[in-house]
Formats: C-alpha cells, structure tokens, sequence
C-alpha cells in the first residue's frame, strides 16, 4: 500500500515536471509575437516618458555614467540595424534623441559628438539625413570641448559637404586653425574652404583627411567611398565634356572613347577608381558607371560640377 | 572599550548573515560582466568597465546599507536580545554607536572587496597604468561616504519604525537627496515667499546626496572614468558635511533609543 | 543595608490610539531585599512582576517612585557591572556559538580576554553546556538557551542576580540543575531575586517572598510566616481494615475518608495519632504512612489570591500551579 502512494507520488512529480517543460516550450513563440507587435517602441517611450534628456540626467540619481554607456550600446546597435534598412526604409528619425541622450548623459564622449555627427548628416540610406542636427550636436560638443580642434573639423565639413554653406566652413575650419592642438594643414583647409572655386579640392581633401584622422572602421570606409565617388563624378565630367567638345567639331559623337585620344583631347581614357572601364553609348553619347563595379557611388553635389567643368574650360582654352 | 566591542559583535552578525554574500556575489558578477558589455561600445571598454565597476559599489552598497541597517536596531527590539544587552554596563549610546560602527566596518569590508574586483577586472582588461588606478580612490571614497550616511538614515528609522516602513522611508530620503539642488531651483520659481522659504528650507534639511556623486559640476565616477583628478579641496569639504550630517543623525537616533520603554 | 529598596514604585502604560488612557502595571509597589537571601517574587500573569524587574534592570522608567540596587538608583550603568539578569523567555543572538555568548557578555563586563576563557569554561561546565560549546545557539533547545542565560548572568560574579522566570521551559532535570545553581549562589552569599510562578520551586529555595497581584503587593515577609505554618494534624494511611473497625477510627479521629483499598484518616492532635496507630496495628491493619498535614503554598495562593481579586471586585485571574 505504501509502495503504491509512493509510485504515485513518483509518478505526480514527473507529470508536474512535463507539465513545466512544455509550458516552457510555449514561452518562445509567444514571446516572438508580443515582440512583433511591439517593434520599436520603446525608443520612442524612453523620449515620451522622459521629455528630455536632462530629465534623463536628472531620473539617474548618481549614475549618469551607467546610463550614458547604456545609450551608447544602443545607439551603435540601432544604427548597427543597416541590414534592416537594406528591406526598408529607415531613416534613423531616433538617431538625434539617443545621441542627445548619451551626450547629456556624458559629455566627455567624444566618439559620440563626431561619429554620431557624421552619421546623422548622411543622407538616407546610410544615415538620418539631418545634418543641421549634426551642427546642433557638434555644437553641443564644442560648448563643452571647446579646444577640441576635431569637433571644429567635423562642424565645417558638415556645412561644407551636406550643408553647402561653404562660408561657414570656412569660419569653422578657421577656428579650428586657430588652436594650438591643430595640425598645420588645417590653415590651408580654411583657405580653400572660403575660396569657392577650390570647392572639389576642398573635398577631396576633407574625405582624404577624415579617412587618416579617424580610427572607426565604418567612417573610414564611408570616407573612402565618398573619394571614390568624386574621382568617378570627375572622370564622367571630364568625358562628357571632351565628348560634347568633339561633337562641336565633328558634328557626331566619336565610335567609341579612344577617338577623343586620337583627336588628341585627352591622353588616355580613365578607367574607374577600381579598374573597371567606364560604359559608352555612342549613339546618345552618354558615359557612365559600369553597373557591375565595385565602387559604391555616392551623390556628388552638382555645385562641384559647374566649378570643375569652368576648370577644365579654361585649362582647355 | 564597550563601542568597540558591540560594534566587533555587530561586524561579526552580519558576517554571518547570507544576504550579505548574495549581494556581494551579484555586484562581482555584474563586474566581471562588464568586459563583455565593454565590447559593445566598440572602443570604451575601459570606461565601461570602471562605469560598471564603480556604480556597482554604489548601488550595492547602498542595498547593504538600508537592508541591514533598517534592522540593526528592530532586529535586537523584536527578538528581545536588547532586554540581556542593556542590564549590563552598556549605556544606551554605546549600544547605539556600537551597532552603526560595526555595520560600517562591514561596509568597508565589502567595499574594498569589491574595489579590488575592478582593480582585477581593469587588469585583467589591461592597458591601465597606475595613475589610472589611483584614480579610483577618491571615486570609491565618496561613494564610502555616502554609504556611511544612508546607514545613518536607515538606523534612525531602525529606532523606531518597522522594516517595512524603514526601508520605504530611508530609500525615498535617498532617492529625494539627489534632487535637492532641483528643490532649490523649484523654489525659486515659486510666487510666495513662505514657499520659497519651505523649499530653501528643505533644501538644507534633507541629506544632500548629490554631494557625493558631482564635484565641481562633474560626476565622480566619469571623472573616474576619463581618470581626470578631482579636487581634493571640494573632496574635504564633503567629508565634512557628511560627518556633519551623520553626526546629527546619530544623535537623533541616540536621543530617540535613549527614552524608549521596552516594554 | 538592603541591598534591593524599592519605594512607591508606580508605573503607568498609556494605551489607545486618539485617547490615551493609563493602564497601572504597578501600584505604589515598597520591598526591600537583604543582602545573601534569596527572595521569591510573585504572582499570577500580569501582576507586574515582569515589570517591576525591567524598572529595576533599566528597561523602563517609572511613572514615579524609588528603585535602587547597591545603594545606587536603577538608572546607573556603573552599578550594573556588579549585578546580572536573566530575562523573561530569553532570546540570545543566535548566530553566536554558546562560547562566543559567554565571551561577548564577559567583554561587556570589562573582563579581561585573558581570564576570560577560563570563566567561560568554568562556566559551561557548571550550567551542564560543556558538550555545546561550539554549538550556535540557534541549534538549541528551550532548556539550553535557558541554562545559558542563568550562565551569562553569573559570568561576572555578580552581588545580586535577577532570574525572571529561570525554571520556564526545563524538564525536572534541568529544573533541579538550575536550583542547584541558584543554591550554590546563595552560599557564596549572592543575593537571589528570581520572579516566578512555579510555587513548589519558591518552596523550596526561598527564604523570603512577595506576592503581587494586579501591580500591587499583597503580601511581604518569610515564607514560613506567610503560610503561617503550623502543623495542621497529621495523614494516617492504612489498609487490610475491615469494616467495623473503620467505623471505629471514625470515633478517634477527625475524618476517614476510604480511597480504594485503604483508608486515609486525618489525625488533628498528636493524641489521635497515637490512638489511632495504636488501635489499627492492634487491630492488624498495615499502616502504610504518616504525613504531616500543612498547607501548600500553591492551596495559599488560591485562597489569598482569589480573595484578593474578589476584595479588588474583579474577575478571577488565572494561574500557573503545575510542578
């Protein structure tokens, strides 16, 4: 009789025990659909329910610090989220709440004024496309570091290159100039930058610079590709040109890219900066990026155009 | 000397006492933790294991500081352990100042535990020089301090009140002490004078936490962090103050234990 | 000089939440106890006993009146090394071992660490807890933490002892160990105050009582005093008596009362004693025993208390009178 209870207190237990397990199975799943619904939504509170991130500052009685390395990891994992901006569009609209959040939270993160910065001025689909909120944040960290020379580089390359304002560049680069930590070229940068026709040296030589100076993996290689991309914009600039000019004297569009060579307007044809000829159609003379190259072409602004193509008129006259 | 001997007594109760190993064991988990969260921040490994580090102190201690403490007094009150204490020649004080000493030393001991399990995980990480380390010191010290005082708190309530009702008191005048500088402000905005006064008031009575963790507009432990000194004028002047505080709390709880009945 | 006065010791407890009123625990209690006896206190639950100790050890102040101990008011901390307390139902740290206890009490007491650990052996062994030294109180039975507490009140060689209830909780081995020790106190000329309600006890160990009941005293004086003891006759049994001669024993004594198979008798006077053992072992009747008759503190108690109650025109109280 005892023997029985005891089996059958034996057997309890297990059924209690398999009960448990497959609950537990069912956690998954469920769990998966709540967090479907849900998506984002919890950046968006964090800006909701706090109003501001000195209200955040102030909710962190004591360990600002904690908190900031916090938003830290998630700003880099939300603008980690690219692949997902390969199936939709984006557009990063938290990046600027978490990077003011992090930088409230922690002021002396530098890595977050400038990346960040760089970041948000991107246009869609690498980044937010904000880039007078790059300014903003620039500034923030200027006010703070303000012998920070790396902060005032970054401020005129954002008016430079995605703002267009190439006066107030100027008077960044100057400013930066101006401090004793600044490295020599930076005089030269300014004056470049307040001179308009210098504006596509002026680029180059900022992504060539922003290429050396930075140690991010990621802003290196978007730098990289914004150089690329202007020697490509260059190389179709000039094609078109000396097409057009060939066209004028002949009447017709050369057969194909080595006869302007021949007529002696250009020495050799370009290929692209990976090596990948450029495509020609003769019969609408039109030139432009082999498709299946490897370079990553980025938008050139088209004030860069009228500048080089008056260059090339007066070397050419 | 009695004090002495109540507080090596008190000391060696919560030695003996398991939530204080559950606690300790928590805060050098999460410690440890920080390398691998460090490699999130791609680059700021260091300055996350010390934010991590350093604000594990803080958090844990203070969680030693009001779980023990808010029965330090209750406990001996409850279980009548005070009836056998008091017949001896033991004055009310000693007892008093006994028992929050030897919390405190059970502070030190696990503050300096866990100070050494970042040291560890620093140089288990490596690439921080001594300076480095050394700027830690003044960082751990202070959060001492405010440990000291948050004890004070909970053992003032402990005189009287229950657990449940110390811990909710001891930890709103914790989390409020962080906002007197906002209370200032508040009270300055406000119309009436009586209320301005009420806030100005408030502003000096309730303890000033913030002390503690922002010196010359910087958080201690980002200075830490970023291994920038921190002035050892503004550090004295803490010191101050919170001996000044914990002082008067003391005291209070003294006067408060000193007309009890026990019934 | 008495080494325990109390004078006019009145102690209220004010209770209610809005409206305060007062609840006299003790009523203008006056007692003074001499050096080397040891004097038994009291009383059913609730007479203040426990009370009057806790004034006398500190705990409370009183409402008004006089304590003092050695000659010195009940409030000085100094007069407290030379005395030691048990309370009521103890409760010692439990996460010490026995010898840590001892220890921190004889540290307490300023006693040297270097004579320390002798005392604490000495000690255990006394109280019967040599076997427990190391063992942490929480591991202990009701009757171990008890005779720990009658150790750590002794550990200073104390001038007067306070034991609150001291027997609660022992079986009658620990009961005797315990009596002994207070026994032996006595002979090295302690003063005993010990507060009980286990009457055969007091019975036995003291030489003077207090009987309290509802905060007041109602009684004072030497035991023998009180019961006003004088023999009240004398307890004849016997057996193998037949009829006609238990109706005979009628006539000798005062009262025969058959209990089974034998017969008690109660003898007054000597002179009916010895009639009546005279005619039952003539008769052949197995006497069996002659007790005196005197009554016991415990029937005292019922009377005197009882009364008591019925004088203060309230309800009967109740009372412990188990051995």
């Amino acid at each position: 009789m005892n023997t029985r209870k005891l089996a059958n207190n034996g057997a309890r237990a297990r059924a209690l025990l398999g009960t448990c397990v497959v609950l537990a199975l069912l956690i998954k799943p469920v769990q998966d659909r709540v967090e479907a619904r849900l998506g984002q939504q919890s950046i968006v509170a964090d800006q909701l329910y706090f109003g501001s991130p000195a209200a955040v500052k102030k909710m962190s009685l004591g360990y600002e610090c904690l908190l900031a390395d916090v938003y830290w990891m998630r700003t880099i994992q939300y603008y980690g989220r690219r692949g997902e901006a390969a199936k939709r569009p984006v557009r990063y609209k938290n990046l600027g709440t978490l990077l003011d959040i992090t930088t409230t939270l922690d002021p002396d993160l530098l890595d977050a004024y400038r990346a960040g910065s760089s970041f948000l001025a991107e246009a869609d689909p690498i980044g937010a496309g904000q880039p007078r909120e790059a300014i903003k944040l620039l500034d923030k960290g200027i006010s703070r570091h303000p012998l920070q020379w790396r902060l005032w580089f970054d401020k005129g390359f954002i008016y430079f290159w995605f703002l267009k304002d190439f006066k107030s560049a100027g008077e960044a680069w100057l400013a930066a100039s101006r401090l004793s930590t600044a490295p020599p070229w930076m005089e030269g940068l300014a004056a470049m930058g307040l001179s308009r026709s210098g504006a596509v040296e002026t680029a180059k030589t900022l992504w060539q610079h922003q290429y050396q100076e930075s140690n991010r993996a990621d802003v290196m290689e978007n730098a990289r590709n914004h150089l690329l991309s202007i020697q490509v914009a260059e190389d179709l600039w000039t094609l078109e040109f000396f097409l057009n000019k060939y066209r004028e004297r002949t009447g017709s569009f050369p057969q194909r890219l080595d006869d302007l060579v021949r007529a002696g307007f250009l020495r050799y044809i370009p290929r692209d900066p990976l090596g990948t000829p450029y495509r020609y159609d003769p019969k609408i003379g039109k030139i432009r990026l082999d498709p299946q190259t490897k370079v990553r072409r980025l938008d050139v602004p088209e004030a860069y155009r009228e500048a080089y193509l008056g260059r090339i008129a007066r070397l050419y006259q | 000397m009695t004090i002495l001997t109540i507080a090596r007594n008190t000391f060696r109760e919560n030695i003996r006492d398991k939530i204080l190993y559950n606690l300790i064991l928590f805060a050098l988990i999460m410690i440890l933790s920080s390398v691998a969260l460090g490699q999130l921040t791609l680059g700021h490994e260091e300055k996350v294991i010390v934010d991590i580090g350093l604000s594990a102190i803080s958090i844990f201690g203070t969680l030693i500081a009001i779980f023990i403490g808010i029965s330090l007094v209750y406990k001996e009150l409850e279980k009548r352990t005070v009836y056998a204490l008091l017949a001896k020649p033991v004055h009310r004080h000693e007892f008093i100042l006994g028992k929050y000493l030897g919390l405190l030393c059970t502070l030190l001991v696990n503050v300096v535990i866990m100070a050494i399990g970042l040291i560890l995980t620093l140089m288990y990480h490596g690439g921080v020089g001594f300076p480095g380390y050394l700027r830690l010191i003044p960082a751990v010290y202070l959060s001492f301090l405010s440990l000291a005082l948050t004890t004070a708190l909970a053992l003032v309530f402990s005189t009287f009140s229950t657990p449940a009702l110390s811990a909710l008191f001891t930890f709103f005048l914790w989390v409020i002490g962080h906002f007197n500088g906002d209370l200032l402000e508040f009270g300055r905005l406000m119309k009436s004078v009586p209320l301005q006064w009420l806030f100005r008031v408030l502003y000096y009575v309730l303890p000033n936490l913030s002390n503690f963790t922002t010196i010359d507009s910087r958080n201690v432990i980002e200075s830490a962090a970023y291994r920038q000194p921190i002035d050892p004028i503004a550090v004295l002047w803490v010191t101050v103050y919170g001996l000044l505080y914990c002082g008067i709390l003391l005291v209070l709880s003294i006067a408060v234990f000193s007309r009890r009945d026990f019934k | 000089m008495a080494v325990i006065e109390i004078e006019n010791l009145t102690k209220d407890f004010w209770v209610g939440f809005w409206k305060k009123r007062p609840i006299r625990a003790l009523d203008s209690l006056s007692l003074r106890v001499q050096g080397g006896e040891i004097f038994g206190f009291l009383g059913p639950n609730g007479a203040g006993k426990t009370t009057t100790l806790k004034i006398l050890m500190n705990l409370l102040r009183p409402s008004s009146g006089d304590a003092r101990i050695l000659g010195e008011p009940a409030q000085s901390v100094a007069m407290r090394k030379r005395i030691g307390y048990l309370p009521e139902n103890p409760y010692f740290y439990d996460y010490l071992t026995a010898e840590e206890l001892l220890t921190y009490a004889g540290s307490l007491f300023g006693i040297k660490r270097s004579d320390l650990d002798k005392k604490v052996s000495t000690l255990l062994e006394r109280v019967g807890l040599s076997d427990s030294r190391k063992l942490q109180l929480r591991k202990f039975s009701k009757g171990m933490v008890q005779r720990i507490g009658v150790a750590q009140a002794i550990i200073n060689d104390p001038e007067v002892v306070f034991l609150d209830e001291p027997m609660s909780g022992l079986d009658p081995l620990g009961r005797r160990e315990v009596r002994q020790v207070i026994a032996s106190l006595k002979s090295r000329g302690v003063t005993v105050f010990f507060s009980s309600h286990i009457l055969p006890d007091v019975e036995a160990l003291c030489d003077r009582v207090a009987i309290m009941n509802k905060g007041k005293l109602q009684e004072e004086g030497a035991l023998e005093e009180i019961l006003k003891v004088k023999i009240e006759g004398h307890e004849v049994i016997l057996a193998r008596v037949g009829a006609q001669d238990a109706a005979a024993l009628k006539d000798l004594c005062d009262e025969v009362t058959p209990i089974g198979d034998r017969i008690h008798l109660r003898a007054g006077t000597s002179r009916q004693v010895e009639a009546v053992l005279s005619y039952s072992i003539s008769r052949g009747a197995e006497l069996i025993s002659v007790n005196p008759i005197r009554p016991s503190l415990e029937e005292y108690f019922f009377k005197e208390v009882t009364e008591g109650s019925k004088r203060s025109d309230s309800a009967p109280i109740e009372f412990n009178t188990r051995s």
